[in-house]
């Protein structure tokens, strides 16, 4: 589905791996080695200043940038809604194309289990999980085939953590979904995960399946990420 | 009152200066050299100014107008680049900017017969309509700059949804025109309340009739207000897309990208 190929940018270096259709990577390793700047790489709001990216075996340059952003979705670490209502921020990415279909916010809202009756509130009067979920629905609603995730439970409470990690589930699954998900919660990699990057220092340390990896680490680096 | 002040009676102006002069000296301000200083450069520019305002109002109006138009702009652009000076293309941008306005201001004045094309009414009213166009525009980079730093997540989260640069910017390029515009909103709204507006005091003080006056101030306020407007939009429409490269990317991402890890 994306595969780098001697990718190097800022901090990463020589970064050569695939992601493939329908895996579920975690990204993780510690702060600093380069975890978001990979999402940005993926949804090209950066681009490398070495090595090659491609998208279904397509060089990434070829897909019109536009239409990568919107089907390679990615949810920031931060809501970042934009001013207005929930319906607005849910319409945004579609009403880019003009394919915004009125109604389709019932769906999204189910989707990302909040009341359909919030569609109509300011966004700045939502809590924390509340603004999270809809800023997940917003990225759904352009009906992305990857989902980039920058840890999208970090900033919240367990309880709500736990409900949007079951909402990315249900949704992952029933829609056939490619997921590259960083988290620094190695029990929340354990239940989502399919497949492991362990990043250390720009680099890829240590890949394998989940959750074997992390019970079986092979390089020194990982245990000591692993014991802390 | 006589419109013409006397050389003896402008002497006496030095006890306008020697107030804060014995102020700073009394309570030790330290600003004794600063004050006489300013006191004296102030003097003489603006007698300078009056000698060449003298010397440009004797000459043919088609040479001085434009002479002293240019030299005005220029002037102001570099001032209002100061605002900006790490984006690209800004003293261009207000350049051509200022000209724009400048020119489209005194074509309305021409044609609609409320200046007469004498440098004695064109360099004055110019003045004071690139003037506050200069600071309009360095206002209007500032707050850009501000919103582009503040809204950087949002702008990545516009950006990751596949909006153009300009849709992505929207939002910054209307709040960055707010700002622009509120305060001369305000000010119209107030005008002659608070305080009578210096050129009409002027026209007054040298014996024009306050209705005549008040005519020249409304054709100056409202002049200013639109070109004020005018510069703002200019600016603002050309300068934000100099925020982002040609790839659609945020240009100040390595920033934002921090900024937004920082916050988490
Ligand atoms: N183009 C670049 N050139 C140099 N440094 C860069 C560049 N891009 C990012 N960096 C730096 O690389 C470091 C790692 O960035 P990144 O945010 O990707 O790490 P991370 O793994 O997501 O960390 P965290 O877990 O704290 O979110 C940051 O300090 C960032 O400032
Ligand atoms: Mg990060």
């Amino acid at each position: 589905m994306i595969e780098f190929k001697n990718v190097s940018h800022g901090p990463l270096e020589n970064l050569s791996f695939k992601i493939e259709q329908n895996d579920r990577a975690i990204l993780f390793g510690p702060s600093g080695a380069g975890k978001s700047t990979m999402l940005f790489l993926f949804n090209r709001l950066k681009d490398p200043e070495q090595g090659e990216i491609f998208y279904k075996g397509k060089p990434i340059e070829e897909v019109p940038i536009t239409t990568l952003r919107q089907k390679v979705g990615l949810l920031l670490q931060s809501p970042n809604l934009f001013p207005g209502t929930v319906l607005d921020n849910l319409k945004y990415g579609p009403s880019l194309t003009n394919s915004w279909e009125p109604g389709a916010e019932e769906k999204l809202l189910e989707y990302v289990q909040l009341p359909l009756d919030i569609k109509d509130r300011d966004v700045d009067h939502l809590s924390g999980g509340q603004q999270q979920r809809v800023s997940l629905a917003r990225t759904l609603a352009n009906e992305p085939e990857v989902l980039l995730l920058d840890e999208p439970t970090s900033a919240l409470d367990n309880k709500t953590a736990e409900d949007i990690e079951h909402v990315l589930k249900e949704l992952i699954e029933a829609h056939n979904l490619t997921m590259v998900m960083v988290t620094h919660q190695m029990d929340q990699a354990r239940r989502l995960g399919t497949k492991g990057l362990f990043m250390h220092e720009g680099r890829i340390q240590e890949t394998g399946e989940l959750p074997g990896m992390l019970d079986d680490p092979k390089t020194k680096e990982l245990k000591e990420y692993l014991q802390e | 009152m006589s419109p013409e002040i006397s050389n003896q009676s402008l002497l006496f102006l030095i006890i306008f200066v020697v107030v804060p002069l014995s102020l700073s000296y009394f309570y030790q301000l330290g600003m004794s050299k600063n004050i006489i200083v300013s006191s004296l450069r102030g003097t003489i520019q603006l007698f300078a100014i009056g000698y060449i305002l003298t010397f440009l109002f004797d000459l043919n109006a088609f040479i001085g107008i434009p002479f002293m138009i240019t030299v005005m702009i220029v002037i102001a652009s570099f001032h209002a680049r100061k605002k900006g000076k790490e984006l690209p293309y800004v003293l261009p941008t207000i350049f051509f900017g200022l000209i724009l306005v400048e020119v489209s201001v005194l074509s309305l004045w021409l044609l609609f017969d409320m200046v007469e094309f004498t440098p004695s009414e064109v360099i004055p009213m110019s003045g004071m309509v690139i003037g506050n166009s200069m600071v309009a525009m360095g206002l209007a980079l500032e707050r850009m700059k501000s919103e582009f730093t503040e809204n950087s997540g949002r702008l990545l989260a516009a950006l990751s949804l596949g909006a153009e640069p300009k849709q992505a910017s929207h939002l910054i390029v209307q709040r960055t025109l707010n700002a622009a515009l509120i305060p001369n909103v305000d000010r119209i709204k107030t005008i002659g309340l608070v305080q009578l507006p210096g050129m009409m005091t002027g026209l007054i003080l040298g014996g024009v009739e306050p209705i005549m006056a008040i005519k020249y101030q409304l054709v100056i306020s409202l002049s200013i207000f639109s070109s004020v407007s005018l510069s703002a939009m200019f600016v603002t429409l050309v300068m934000y897309k100099h925020f982002f490269t040609k790839n659609k990317q945020l240009l100040d991402s390595e920033e934002a990208l921090k900024e937004y890890s920082s916050r988490g």
